[in-house]
């Protein structure tokens, strides 16, 4: 008797393990209708966005199933995905695409663009010279992140400041930033502008506007250490001897996140932000009397800026190609990144130039005008893409040794540009290794 | 492991053969799966270039020969994390013995007392990091501003190299009170009392009773969690990467979270495999020297007089 009740038990657990073994994770609804998986990337409200919603409205063929994947590891989420062969269709991320195009791990699109004519002069230059790798295509830009130079208009006031006046070259900056400085009981409480404060790189953004060439044009050397790199970070160590150290240090590790942020608890005075901050102030802090304008530059210089990188794409492995592409063409065409983005809870700005400059957007929002002008001069984060992780880290540590008066700016960089340019030729070995010895049938 | 050809030849002890490997199937098949294979393969990795999204190519040592001639960070994470654990492991262990001893004395409310020293050590790794960067924060933290109290300017803590690595050790002393009291004073007390009693015939105080009798008695324990330690300590990981990121300076960049970045920032599985392995080379180097210095100091009654 015990005997059958093991077989009896044992039976819907080898009928299950078998189940769980063969079958398809995904269990298709026979309606008909192609089911486009769609992975995006979302915030804690996991709405789906109007994209999804208009297209199954307008489509009797085809049919989206979204799911929203937290921002927090969302990239191994769907590295993993299609490590195990069953990817989505369709993602929506926000990384550098072309680190993920050099792992191999999109789909390049030149094909499908040219089949169906895609126009690709819709959206922001910078923002398409993003998802190039190589000569091909790998994304679409769906929207991005727009720098502008933030300033508190109360604390130039109170500094003696023309608030309807900010600093257009960085000297003005570094003037401004000793006016707006206070200091109690030999401790700080407020500062004009802290370079290194902030998501955005200045250095490197000071770099850029001078004119700074990274990688070499064969992509094969990396020049962490080139000359307008090595003066941007002298003039960084120059405007932190304006300073104290260690008390600049202190103060800074006060800053957090939501009203704690330095720019909302009105302890910085001077920020680079990008418009989604915007939101920010609006959930925190409304009544921040605030100005936005121009990045500045160095005398004789044009204005620099950075790109935020939301795209599509279809990941290596996926099954439903043109639908997939169908649905893209629809989410990043006219009509609905305008009605998108008045939707949206968080203002990201449509990669669609003709949408962001729509009036529908730009009306009744306070400085776009300004975040649109900058885009002209936004140069993609994305350098060194075969090592992306590698040369963010050496720049971060090579300032830091300079910050700290470890070393001077050119020894620190170059010590920072030998490691990127090791891992620079190992990347290329494999790359050129794997190229030639795996076969995948979307690089034919 | 009688004969494993009677159990082949005959039918009923087949039968029973076959049902003992059906229940601990569960395990073996887990462990080959999820564990052997790994093992394996990451040996393999190890003497290749791998990212994971692609095919992994043969380099032979290149991995191990860049690890120890090439690599900016790999002899500096190596030194944080041996600084680390050479200072951690004497003050927890210590640490944790004086308390069991403490909460050993048969005073009204010891039990109170266990409890409270317990209670911190219930903390997760990720929630005690977070709180202590807040402890540690140098213009709203509480212990700078306990300093304050006191006129004593405090440091930067977590954003001074210097500081760094201490405040990092401080912070692990939290849990001094944890598993590793409760098992201290388990053995304190298994100690049996007649040996005190013979003490304090010969006139010995409480020290020579601590030294003579206790100390010998539970060195085993002291001895096996001061492997357990070491172990422990070398993987040094959360802490680091919820607080410092391996800043500043490097100076809290430990072996594995620069194992971490490797693997998972950057996709470099081979080289990461390779790192792995040596951290395991290095600490069964330790674990060995332990047991070769244990002959010296720990005390198995079953062993004698020494």
């Amino acid at each position: 008797m015990r005997k059958h009740i093991a077989k009896i038990l044992l039976l819907p657990l080898a009928a299950y393990l078998m189940y769980a073994l063969f079958a398809s994770p995904h269990t298709v609804v026979d309606d008909g209708k192609i089911h486009v998986r769609y992975w995006f990337v979302s915030g804690p409200e996991e709405v789906i966005p109007y994209r999804v919603t208009q297209f199954n409205k307008t489509h009797d063929d085809i049919f989206v199933d979204a799911t929203p994947i937290p921002w927090n590891e969302h990239e191994k989420k769907v590295l993993t995905a299609i490590l195990s062969g069953n990817p989505p269709d369709v993602v929506s991320l926000i990384a550098p695409v072309q680190q993920w195009a050099s792992r191999m791990s999109l789909r390049p699109l030149d094909k499908l663009i040219e089949q169906d004519d895609f126009d690709t002069s819709y959206v922001f230059p910078a923002l398409w010279e993003e998802v190039n790798y190589e000569g091909h295509v790998f994304a679409i830009p769906t929207h991005t992140a727009s720098y502008a130079f933030f300033y508190n208009k109360k604390l130039f006031r109170n500094a003696g400041l023309d608030p309807e006046n900010p600093p257009n070259t960085w000297d003005e900056v570094r003037e401004y930033s000793k006016k707006l400085t206070r200091m109690d009981d030999g401790d700080y409480t407020q500062i004009g502008f802290i370079p290194a404060y902030g998501n955005l790189q200045v250095s490197v953004l000071l770099a850029n506007e001078l004119g700074a060439k990274f990688l070499s044009d064969d992509g094969k050397t990396v020049h962490l250490d080139n000359e307008q790199m090595v003066q941007s970070l002298e003039w960084i160590l120059d405007y932190y001897s304006d300073y104290d150290f260690d008390k600049l240090i202190s103060f800074q590790s006060g800053f957090g996140y939501a009203d704690q942020h330095g720019f909302l608890a009105e302890k910085v005075a001077m920020m680079i932000l990008d418009h989604t901050f915007l939101d920010g102030i609006d959930i925190y802090k409304p009544e921040l009397d605030f100005g936005v304008s121009a990045i500045p530059s160095f005398e004789g210089y044009e204005t620099s800026s950075s790109t935020g990188n939301w795209w599509m794409a279809i990941p290596r492995g996926a099954k439903n190609v043109k639908a997939a592409w169908e649905f893209m063409q629809f989410a990043v065409s006219y009509e609905v990144q305008v009605k998108e983005a008045t939707l949206m809870k968080q203002r990201l700005m449509p990669a669609n130039i003709n949408a962001a400059k729509d009036t529908a957007l730009t009306n009744n929002k306070k400085f776009y005008n300004v975040l649109i002008e900058q885009m002209q001069y936004a140069k993609t984060p994305s350098i060194v893409p075969l090592v992306n992780g590698t040369f963010w880290r050496e720049f971060t540590f090579a300032q830091e040794r300079v910050i700290r008066h470890i070393q001077p700016p050119r020894q620190s960089l170059a010590q920072g540009n030998k490691v990127i340019q090791a891992e620079l030729i190992r990347a290329k070995e494999y790359d050129i290794y794997v190229r030639q010895n795996m076969e995948l049938e979307e690089y034919q | 492991m009688t004969n494993i050809l009677e159990y082949i030849k005959h039918p009923l002890k087949r039968k029973q053969a076959l049902a003992g490997y059906l229940f601990i199937s569960p395990w073996i098949i887990g462990f080959l799966v999820f564990g052997l294979y790994p093992i394996c393969m990451s040996i393999y990795y190890s003497l290749c270039q791998y990212d994971v999204l692609r095919i992994p190519q043969f380099i032979g040592l290149r991995n191990y020969s860049d690890l120890f001639f090439n690599d900016n960070y790999f002899w500096g994470s190596i030194w944080n994390t041996l600084f680390f654990t050479v200072i951690r492991v004497p003050l927890v262990i210590i640490g944790s013995l004086l308390l069991a001893v403490l909460v050993n004395n048969a005073i009204k409310g010891v039990k109170i007392f266990r409890t409270i020293y317990f209670i911190p050590s219930i903390i997760t790794g990720v929630i005690l990091s977070s709180l202590w960067l807040w402890m540690l924060n140098p213009q709203y933290g509480l212990i700078n501003s306990m300093l304050a109290y006191i006129g004593i300017d405090g440091p930067l803590w977590l954003n001074d190299p210097n500081w760094s690595k201490p405040s990092i050790i401080m912070m692990s002393l939290w849990s001094i009170g944890g598993a590793r009291m409760l098992v201290f004073l388990a053995a304190l007390q298994s100690v049996p009392q007649h040996l005190y009693e013979s003490v304090e015939l010969e006139g010995g105080n409480w020290w020579h009773k601590f030294k003579h009798i206790t100390l010998p008695l539970i060195s085993p324990i002291i001895f096996l969690w001061s492997i357990l330690e070491v172990i422990v300590s070398m993987q040094v990981f959360i802490e680091a990467y919820i607080m410092t990121k391996g800043g500043p300076l490097n100076s809290t960049l430990f072996y594995n979270l620069y194992l971490y970045n490797k693997a998972f920032d950057d996709f470099e599985m081979g080289y990461a495999s390779a790192m792995a392995w040596i951290l395991f080379i290095i600490t069964m180097i330790i674990t060995v020297i332990q047991f070769k210095g244990s002959k010296r100091w720990v005390y198995y009654e079953g062993e004698g007089a020494k």
